[in-house]
């Protein structure tokens, strides 16, 4: 069974048709989504995450169907995400804003535990966050408040809180935008790892078509609401339809 | 911790403990040290304070901007006020009438959800409006126009000032741990994210709707405690004591003391006291005076006088500069194993 199912997913802002049937299975390790600017590729995870209702089509997360416009009951379900520039909260500590995303998982009545400092659920998660920023080699600033940190440290900050809870459907947006190559591989290679250890669905929108290659074992292209071509990365960006969206008529754009 | 434990710990925080543990014996000896009149200007320092730190959870750490916290006391005031007068202990009417206050907290808190900014200031202005009408029509409690006398609250071997101190004393040292844990846990986390990346808490599981709606209660529930307290130092309550004066004293707790810190509350209430005290001959030209602070506080201390250790130190040793972003991403993979 697919972590991921989307069929037919259709959605309109006013009388823009963002999506038109969009159909996308996504298994187990990295799946790319590329496309040129406005293609729909934000869409698509703000559909998955729930952000934006579809006007047809369904999501399925691990063969049950998920209800639209119910975001923190997904990223309950193990969906999370990062966004294109990270939100963070500048004045928190980076492990605090990591903890942020460990906070929904706590039982119910967690809170009052937590604020007597008798929860075992909130020194787990403060385990599991020095776990997983000292992987990402961010342990020395866990102290730093966030908003300290250069961009590129803030974007992996995100896929760290991402990750915190283990969850099973990881969407990246962006990921490597704006980041130089030494922190895209200090991104990559522990995503990479704790990706394949705890079998996590990843899908990446990434326009460095280099790394999408390199990561994704397969990739998905989109252009104006449409899938044009699914399959390896070779296949995909040998395509025709994908060659000529990306390069044709100068209808689009490759990058911003 | 053994306090020699403590006395091994840094210069620093040696100093810290022991100015902590000064400021305590001299609060706790404050009867003995000032006049009455003193005493009661510091009980108003308390009072206000504690107001205060309900805002630094709704305005200060959520981003809510409330201006409805006047209303809440005077929900918190009239309440304690009416159950102690129909023989309830006034440590279960005050716990009572704060949770009175989260309640009409909720209440105002469920349109604010759906409103931000300009248009929530509005929403939560008109509660407080709207309360002051209430005071005045709800006879049979408040007492309306004429008010209502507020029994006071004498601890045993101790007089009437000195236990309206104690009392202000402990209700805001309590309120003032809450909060600060608080700001550390995990709720104190998921309001600043409410604050700072809205659209991000969803995708972290917690919803803003429910987070808002519990700071409102929990301010409002401050807000109902303190006006507990303030009916105590008052001793007579009438409607118009909650009106948009009120208000606009916590305005200038809030932007010149800084509500983004927990000290900001007590930094606000001096100033706020100590003005009250030197104006209250000048009438309406009270209101111009507040105005120009709380102008001059917006434009030059955006963050309040709480901040201002922060921003001195930020400023001696330059802060890192952000990294530009590279012009493409492209060339990163070069180097890397196909």
């Amino acid at each position: 069974m697919n972590a991921l199912e989307l069929s037919g997913i259709a959605v309109r802002f006013g009388g823009n048709e963002v999506l038109k049937g969009v159909d996308l299975a996504v298994g187990t390790g990295f799946t790319g989504l590329i496309g040129p600017n406005g293609a729909g590729k934000t869409t698509v995870f703000n559909v998955v995450t729930g952000y934006v209702r579809p006007v047809a089509g369904s999501v399925r997360i691990a063969g049950e169907p998920v209800r639209a416009g119910r975001p923190a009951v997904v990223a309950r379900r193990g969906v999370r995400r990062t966004f294109q520039t990270p939100r963070l909260v500048a004045e928190l500590s980076v492990e605090a804003n990591v903890l942020a995303g460990l906070d929904a998982g706590l039982p119910p009545g967690g809170g009052l535990a937590d604020f007597l400092g008798v929860s075992r659920g909130a020194r787990t998660a403060r385990e599991r966050a020095r776990e997983l920023l000292d992987a990402f080699g961010l342990a020395a600033r866990a102290a730093e408040p966030a908003g300290n940190l250069p961009l590129g440290s803030q974007k992996i900050v995100e896929v760290v809180r991402a990750l915190a809870p283990r969850p099973r459907i990881v969407l990246l947006d962006e990921p490597a935008a704006g980041l130089s190559a030494a922190d895209v591989d200090r991104m990559v290679a522990p995503l990479a790892e704790i990706g394949e250890r705890d079998e996590l669905s990843i899908l990446i929108i990434e326009h460095d078509l280099e790394l999408v290659s390199r990561l994704c074992p397969r990739v998905a292209a989109l252009h104006f609401g449409r899938i044009l071509a699914d399959g390896t990365p070779a296949e995909v960006l040998a395509h025709p339809d994908v060659v000529k969206a990306y390069l044709g008529a100068g209808v689009a754009t490759v990058d911003s | 911790m053994t306090p020699l434990a403590l006395l091994s710990g840094s210069p620093r925080r040696v100093a810290g403990v022991a100015g902590a543990v000064a400021a305590a014996l001299v609060l706790l000896a404050l009867p003995g040290l000032v006049n009455p009149y003193l005493l009661f200007q510091a009980c108003l320092v308390m009072v206000t304070a504690t107001a205060g730190l309900g805002l630094v959870l709704i305005m200060g750490w959520s981003g809510q901007i409330a201006l409805s916290q006047a209303g809440f006391l005077g929900v918190g005031a009239y309440a304690t006020t009416y159950l102690v007068a129909q023989g309830w202990a006034w440590p279960l009417a005050a716990v009572t009438a704060g949770l009175v206050a989260a309640l009409f907290g909720v209440l105002i808190g469920l349109p604010a959800t759906r409103l931000r900014g300009f248009y929530l200031a509005i929403a939560t202005l008109a509660f407080a409006e709207l309360m002051i009408r209430v005071f005045v029509e709800a006879t049979p409690v408040t007492g309306g126009i004429a008010g209502t006398a507020v029994q006071a609250v004498v601890l045993p071997g101790i007089d009437v000032d000195g236990s309206r101190w104690y009392l202000c004393l402990a209700v805001a040292a309590v309120t003032t741990a809450v909060v600060m844990r608080i700001g550390r846990v995990g709720l104190g986390r998921r309001l600043r994210v409410v604050r700072d990346a809205e659209i991000a808490a969803p995708s972290l599981g917690v919803s803003p709707m429910r987070t808002k709606l519990l700071a409102f209660a929990l301010s409002a529930f401050i807000g109902g405690i303190a006006g507990a307290l303030y009916a105590q130092c008052l001793s007579y309550l009438t409607p118009e004591i909650f009106d948009m004066g009120l208000l606009i004293e916590f305005l200038v707790i809030a932007f010149l003391g800084g509500v983004g810190y927990v000290a900001g509350p007590f930094l606000g209430a001096v100033v706020v006291v100590v003005l009250r005290d030197l104006l209250q001959d000048l009438g309406s030209w009270q209101r111009l005076v507040y105005g120009l602070i709380l102008a001059l506080a917006i434009a030059f201390l955006p963050r309040g006088l709480a901040s201002l250790p922060a921003r001195l130190r930020a400023r001696r040793p330059a802060p890192p500069a952000p990294e530009p972003p590279p012009v493409s991403g492209q060339a990163d993979l070069t180097g890397a194993a196909r």
